[in-house]
């Protein structure tokens, strides 16, 4: 039965590529959006909770916390250290609850974090260590940066300058730990201490006098932020040839925060939306609570599902449509073979057999190879999708995917069990 | 033996066929002859269960046809009757052996199909497309693929009605000679082929009387 099955679907081609192709199109469009919308929501979400606050400077809230937690984009621009050391001392704070963060240069187009260890709690070594605090020139890279640039415990790199007269590093930084894959942004960011980058921006510039001194004075990068610190971005720091502050008093681009209360985090929020005076300058600054905003960037992804959802709605009742027409002609076509068969002796239940295996092989094939695409597609998406804060895993199968698998194929059988059951109802030979 | 007894046929909108009772016994091979509407086919597929009459009988070998449900004699079909299509009723996008090996899916033995194709000059032809084959070709595989089961009763419909007289003679030669012990009941238009039977029943005047040849 099957091995005629397939020989009488090799007589019928042109039917079978057309429908092959139609449940093949919708089945993977319905399971990418599904598979992606969810991957990039969850991966938004994994660390949204884990700070109360985060303190940065003026500007976008948006771009604050995404640069901040999922490392998109650019950070908004500098603020002073000594906010570190003030938050520290704030008895609403939890103890060791305030880390600074800046995000400078790249590494063959893997960013660079400067911050603590402790930014990292939480996160699973696979291999070496975390960096030590107080020292500098270590790495723990991310897995996919490990991966991509074959990084192993104990190399070494040069950061890559990409400000004003670009160019790179001389000082050396050595990879002490690598992270396990977590699917989520960090696994394409090196994370290094903060005085590393502070290091790597004075060396390069006592190195070659080329003028990169972005992260000291407010330009982490060229392209560094709306510069929406209009205050400090308006003054110009032209003429300082060196800088007086010691490397702790650096500047960060954000602090994290962790308070004690809620309430406490509420507190900070209005306060911390201020301006503070650092080396003769002013800044200003601004304090956001993260789940906030990723709720407010989450509310708009979900409009967007949403429509996403329709559209693939639409393809699917669209190619239900095609995969039913084009299974009902194929069906006609085939009752002159049906009653052929009929009069040769070959029952009505044989025959319905035959169909419903022959278009369960079609729904099969198809349904598994829409799966394949959708998986393929899903590599192709992963960089792009890596720059919206979120890595794609090829393996994470929701239920519902299998669902809508499922459905598809059934639909593609469906139609011909109601025509074969049609066509028994209507056997002429039993009339 | 396959009796009729009072049979009569009716299609919508034209007059009943009626039959006089007519006995064909078994490992003899008659031939039909008749003028177009008289009943030939359709005594054919009565006989074959494709049609069921208004009333009468038909028996064979003891078992009252008529008495049988659509599955029944679907079942009796594909296991004791050799039907042979006038317009051969092959998948013609599909090979020769394909055609024969249909009857897998009712459980057939085409074991000896080889045999049967060689007895018939188209062995070569086994894995061509029907749809490339002549006419007298496609009709050896009609006849293949209806013996090759076995049948106790071969039943051919108009055998020649596609084929030029050499080629008919030919096919109806080959047929009679491999339908040898069996009971052939033939349908043609072409009294020539008459010699090659056992019987000839006129059905012109449905008398259903027998003639020897």
């Amino acid at each position: 039965m099957f091995k005629f099955a397939l020989k009488n679907m090799g007589v019928k081609k042109v039917q079978i590529i057309l429908i092959v192709i139609s449940i093949i199109i919708s089945a993977s469009v319905g399971v990418l959006a599904f598979n992606v919308s969810n991957q990039v929501s969850e991966g938004i979400t994994t660390n949204a909770s884990y700070y109360s606050v985060i303190v940065g400077p003026a500007g976008s809230k948006t771009q604050l916390a995404m640069n901040t937690m999922y490392f998109t984009d650019d950070p908004l621009g500098t603020i002073p250290y000594s906010v570190v050391n003030e938050l520290e001392r704030d008895s609403r704070v939890q103890e060791n609850g305030v880390i600074p963060y800046a995000m400078a240069d790249s590494y063959n187009g893997s960013k660079i974090v400067g911050t603590t260890s402790a930014f990292l709690n939480g996160k699973t070594v696979a291999q070496g260590t975390l960096f030590t605090d107080g020292e500098i020139c270590q790495a723990v890279i991310g897995s996919r940066v490990a991966k991509n640039n074959n990084l192993k415990i104990g190399d070494t790199f040069k950061t890559e300058h990409v400000g004003m007269g670009a160019h790179d590093s001389n000082m050396e930084i050595e990879v002490v730990g690598i992270l396990e894959e977590s699917f989520s942004a960090f696994d394409s960011i090196i994370f290094t201490q903060l005085q590393t980058l502070w290091a790597v921006h004075e060396h390069g510039e006592d190195g070659d006098g080329a003028p990169n001194d972005d992260i000291n004075h407010g330009h982490v990068t060229e392209e560094s932020g709306s510069h929406e610190n209009d205050n400090h971005e308006n003054e110009s720091h032209e003429g300082e040839d060196e800088h007086e502050h010691s490397s702790l008093e650096g500047m960060v681009c954000a602090i994290l925060v962790k308070t004690k209360t809620p309430n406490g985090a509420m507190e900070l929020v209005t306060e911390y939306t201020k301006t503070v005076n650092y080396d003769g300058h002013v800044y200003s600054l601004q304090a956001i609570e993260p789940m906030e905003q990723v709720r407010e960037v989450l509310n708009d992804a979900d409009n967007t599902k949403y429509i996403v959802y329709v559209l693939c709605g639409v393809i699917l009742i669209m190619n239900i449509i095609v995969i039913s027409i084009i299974t009902l002609l194929n069906m006609y076509h085939s009752s002159k073979e049906i009653s052929l068969m009929r009069l040769i002796g070959i029952s009505m239940k044989k025959i319905n057999l035959l169909y419903i295996i022959q278009n369960s092989i079609i729904g099969l094939f198809s349904t598994l190879v829409a799966f394949g695409v959708s998986r393929i597609c899903l590599l192709f998406m992963g960089d792009y999708v890596a720059s919206m804060g979120a890595v794609l895993n090829l393996g994470r199968v929701y239920p519902l995917e299998i669902i809508i698998l499922v459905g598809i194929f059934l639909i593609s059988v469906i139609p011909t069990v109601i025509c074969t059951f049609v066509m028994a109802k209507r056997d002429s030979l039993a009339e | 033996m396959i009796s009729i007894k009072n049979l009569s046929k009716k299609f919508k909108n034209e007059t009943a066929i009626d039959y006089k009772d007519i006995t064909f016994e078994s490992g003899k091979s008659y031939v039909l002859l008749g003028a177009s509407g008289c009943g030939k086919s359709t005594l054919l597929n009565m006989i074959a269960g494709i049609l069921s009459p208004e009333k009468g009988e038909i028996t064979i070998d003891g078992q009252n046809m008529c008495a049988l449900s659509q599955k029944e004699k679907d079942l009796f079909r594909i296991k004791k009757i050799g039907y042979i299509f006038q317009d051969f009723k092959l998948i013609t996008d599909m090979t020769v052996m394909d055609n024969i090996n249909i009857l897998k899916l009712e459980g057939v033995d085409t074991s000896r199909a080889d045999d049967i194709l060689a007895s018939l000059d188209i062995l070569d032809k086994k894995n061509k497309k029907v749809k490339n084959l002549s006419g007298g070709e496609r009709q050896r595989v009609a006849i293949a693929r209806a013996i090759v089961k076995s049948p106790e009763i071969i039943l051919a419909d108009e055998p020649t009605g596609n084929l030029n007289f050499t080629i008919g003679e030919a096919v109806i030669r080959q047929l009679t000679n491999i339908a040898k012990g069996k009971t052939l009941i033939a349908v043609t238009h072409d009294d020539r082929l008459c010699k090659y039977f056992d019987h000839v029943i006129d059905m012109n005047d449905m008398t259903g009387g027998r003639y020897d040849v």
